[in-house]
């Protein structure tokens, strides 16, 4: 007989073991927020994706900020425009060091934009900031910034977050220790999964805890093991937490700006005609109401209309079917001959459904359309390579209005911008380049505003929805302020109301 | 003869991890999807875009990038993620306990619950127990991880409040990912041992235990089970490494922080030296542990590894 390698009690002993070594990193006391994903790097100079930029804002101080009308304002510094290409910022008297204990000096400010025009360190920001020719700080508290072209938007562009310039010099990891001048200071990251901050005004912990899925996400607040979330839930699952008496959801409009796009090259979304019969065909209101549990609003521009370039006069497409079926009668389709589209989307199941009620809108007008998913990548090569006739995507963060040029221009088709559907128009460029030129902020709003009127007309995009901010909570949380663009600075003043709580 | 043994057994699994990096790195440029916009974004100048392709060496052919590739590996050095810009090793050395805690508990997991039922179906054949317990079995091999851990949760955590939801934090966190990821191996486990059971029943060792008097509980855990355990080792052996890498679901709902739930966060933001790299490690542990298992079979029974014929 052959002996057994292993025993059941040894068996039990591994388990025993195995369980004891289980991590066990509680923190008890502190406010627990939950994230759809990791943030993928604390780095500033480096970090891109939302969530990041999100949690950065906290750890790191900018020059300047956005206000609900999205002009730029003072945050660290303000600033005087002594020549179309030569601004002189002044650091104001700071609240607080940098968390090591340093003061912050226009030599930090220098160090960080030096650090991101330099092409050695393949910094994402250097291409938005390209228009900077030369940073000289002048002494501790001002300094300028000279540019190779006047370009009224500058200071807008200055937001990304200062690290000291010694840390800099000595090639700190800020990915993995951050070290800022925000209200709250790094504490530690156990994981990858979880972030530890500490609030600095009252020295309360914060820890961030990625759940990738909603529905754990959803679950977790209700079990009470986060104390809050905001967005990346689906409808079905926002309304459910909104029916649980243990937790409130505090909603804000968004500007994330979802829509569809047309490649201008196609024989059928190439015509004027067909993507106005498709701009009616859409109940914009039923798909809000019904599928995004009244999440959104229309969108009638790539801006809002309380954006200071936006154009508040330009009403959002009405949905009308009859209309809808004239204007593609008058293109030459039939129900004998209809129209046939191919439309792509990414494979995220939302987006899928969302895609199969459009698809079911237009087949009521006559527009025969065959919808293909894609995995993200595969998706997002076709989109910049312009193999589609129709898709859909949605512009997030969108703060300054030289996105136009990005994305209508028709220098900007790829890899020089984002001008997917090949859109070319004379007007739409007449009105960027002169928006591009205009001396001051008046000026360009004007170009902006025609130029927003113009794709009103044209339709490259046919504009869908914004959708808002959703922030859930456990109802014993208080003053969060849910912030338009969907960062997380209302953190700042987060308090529980229980009575034991400081 | 175990040394020759052995060398052959180390070489072949070389040859195999070997051919996993170049079949990963092959399909990874065949991926859409470009590191360097990854690192730089869309809006990227075309020049920095050309100068950043240099720097990472990805203006070569593409086995000059191979070599390169593996002469880093040679070195242990498996790259910096484009994204969080750490060190790749760092990150796998930070997610792997998590994958080999919940890897191991959840075989524990398994091997406790397949242990009783597989012996209560065979000393029990025929009755309601043999089917309630391959029922069970049934019903764990048929039920996706996907759907048992949310069930899981909202039993154990929401309804019960006896573990929490999701996360790694404390030694009840373990139970209900173990519990998903085990369910599956303990059904096929549980099937395994009944019918080893049942054959192991009539054998003449068996009649001698009972002949000489001892109680029958004794002769099935003593005398049968031991025997059976040996194919069992065998079939563990090589589901650990399904296990390790096989969590990414288990992970990705339970938001375990292994490098199942690692290499999904990787393929999503397209940090292709991330997911090259856990892919490498997943295969590589892979087939160590089948190596291991080869070695302990060889060293149990010598027909093995001189090839005769058991």
């Amino acid at each position: 007989m052959v002996k057994p390698m292993i025993d059941l009690k040894l068996l039990g002993v591994l388990a025993l073991m195995v369980v004891g070594s289980a991590c066990a990193d509680l923190v008890s006391d502190a406010f627990r927020f939950g994230l759809a994903g990791a943030p993928a790097n604390l780095d500033p100079r480096f970090a891109t994706d939302a969530t990041s930029d999100r949690i950065n804002r906290l750890l790191y101080d900018r020059l300047v900020d956005f206000n609900d009308a999205f002009e730029p304002v003072p945050s660290l510094a303000d600033w005087e425009q002594l020549s179309p290409t030569h601004y002189r910022f002044h650091l104001k008297t700071k609240k607080h060091p940098f968390h090591d204990g340093t003061v912050l000096t226009a030599s930090d400010v220098k160090a960080t934009y030096d650090f991101v025009l330099n092409p050695a360190n393949a910094s994402p920001h250097r291409a938005a900031l390209a228009v900077i020719d030369r940073i000289v700080a002048r002494n501790k508290t001002s300094l300028d910034f000279v540019l190779h072209r006047p370009e009224p938007l500058f200071p807008g562009y200055l937001v990304i977050g200062i690290v000291p310039a010694r840390l800099i010099a000595a090639r700190h990891p800020f990915h993995e220790h951050p070290v800022g001048s925000g209200p709250f200071a790094f504490l530690a990251r156990p994981d990858e999964t979880r972030l530890h901050l500490i609030r600095i005004r009252d020295q309360r912990r914060f820890e961030f805890i990625a759940v990738p899925d909603p529905t754990v996400r959803a679950l977790k607040l209700m079990a009470g093991e986060i104390d809050m979330l905001q967005n990346d839930l689906p409808p079905e699952l926002t309304g459910y937490l909104e029916n649980d008496p243990r937790l409130k959801v505090q909603r804000t409009s968004g500007t994330n700006f979802s829509y569809l796009g047309f490649s201008f090259e196609d024989a059928v979304t190439g015509q004027a005609l067909v993507r106005r019969a498709i701009a009616h065909a859409i109940d914009r209101q039923e798909i809000i109401l019904y599928v995004l549990g009244s999440a959104a609003r229309p969108a009638q521009s790539l801006l809002p209309p309380e954006h200071w370039a936006g154009a508040r006069d330009l009403k959002p497409i009405p949905y009308d079917p009859e209309e809808a079926r004239a204007l593609l009668r008058r293109a030459g389709y039939s129900p004998d001959h209809p129209a046939r589209i191919v439309y792509k989307t990414s494979s995220d199941p939302f987006r899928i459904r969302l895609a199969t009620i459009l698809q079911r809108q237009l087949q009521q007008i006559g527009i025969a359309v065959n919808l293909r998913s894609y995995d993200w990548g595969t998706f997002y090569g076709d989109i910049k390579a312009g193999r589609f006739q129709m898709y859909s995507l949605a512009w997030v963060g969108i703060q300054t209005p030289d996105i136009f040029d990005y994305v209508f221009h028709s220098e900007s088709v790829p890899p020089r911008g984002a001008n997917r559907g090949r859109f070319h128009s004379t007007r739409a460029d007449a009105f960027i380049d002169r928006a591009r030129t205009a001396p001051n902020l008046a000026a360009k709003r004007r170009w902006y505003v025609q130029l927003q009127h113009h794709l009103a007309d044209a339709l490259p995009y046919v504009p869908l929805w914004y959708e808002d901010h959703i922030f859930i909570a456990r109802r014993e949380i208080e003053g969060f302020t849910v912030a338009r663009d969907g960062n997380y600075d209302g953190l700042a003043q987060v308090r529980r109301s229980s009575p034991d709580a400081p | 003869m175990f040394v020759r043994f052995l060398i052959a057994r180390i070489l072949a699994a070389f040859a195999v991890v070997l051919g996993v990096v170049c079949l990963v790195f092959f399909l990874l440029h065949l991926v859409p999807g470009d590191p360097v916009e990854v690192m730089l974004g869309e809006s990227a100048r075309p020049a920095d875009k050309l100068a950043l392709e240099r720097a990472l060496g990805l203006d070569q052919p593409l086995h000059v990038q191979l070599g390169r590739y593996l002469t880093s590996l040679s070195r242990f050095d498996l790259g910096t993620s484009l994204y969080s810009k750490r060190p790749i090793r760092d990150l796998l050395l930070e997610r792997l306990p998590a994958t080999v805690e919940l890897g191991v508990t959840a075989l524990v997991a398994a091997l406790l619950l397949a242990v009783p039922l597989g012996i209560l179906a065979a000393v029990k054949k025929g009755t309601a127990w043999d089917a309630g317990a391959m029922g069970i079995a049934l019903f764990g091999v048929s039920i996706p991880n996907f759907w048992m851990g949310p069930m899981l949760i909202l039993v154990g955590a929401l309804w019960l409040g006896w573990f929490p939801v999701s996360g790694r934090e404390g030694v009840t966190s373990l139970v209900l990912p173990a519990l998903t990821l085990g369910t599956a191996l303990a059904a096929i486990l549980s099937r395994m041992i009944r019918s080893a059971m049942l054959e192991v029943m009539n054998e003449d060792f068996m009649r001698t235990a009972r002949g000489k008097g001892l109680a029958e509980r004794t002769v099935i855990l003593r005398h049968g089970l031991r025997n059976v355990l040996l194919p069992v080792i065998t079939l563990v052996g090589l589901q650990l490494g399904a296990l390790l890498s096989g969590a990414v679901i288990t992970e990705t709902v339970f938001s375990w922080p292994g490098i199942g739930s690692l290499v999904v966060e990787a393929i999503h933001r397209r940090d292709y030296p991330v997911v090259q790299a856990t892919v490498l490690c997943i295969s590589a542990s892979y087939v160590m542990l089948n190596v291991l298992t080869d070695l302990a079979y060889a060293w149990i029974d010598p027909r093995v590894r001189t090839g005769a014929q058991p």
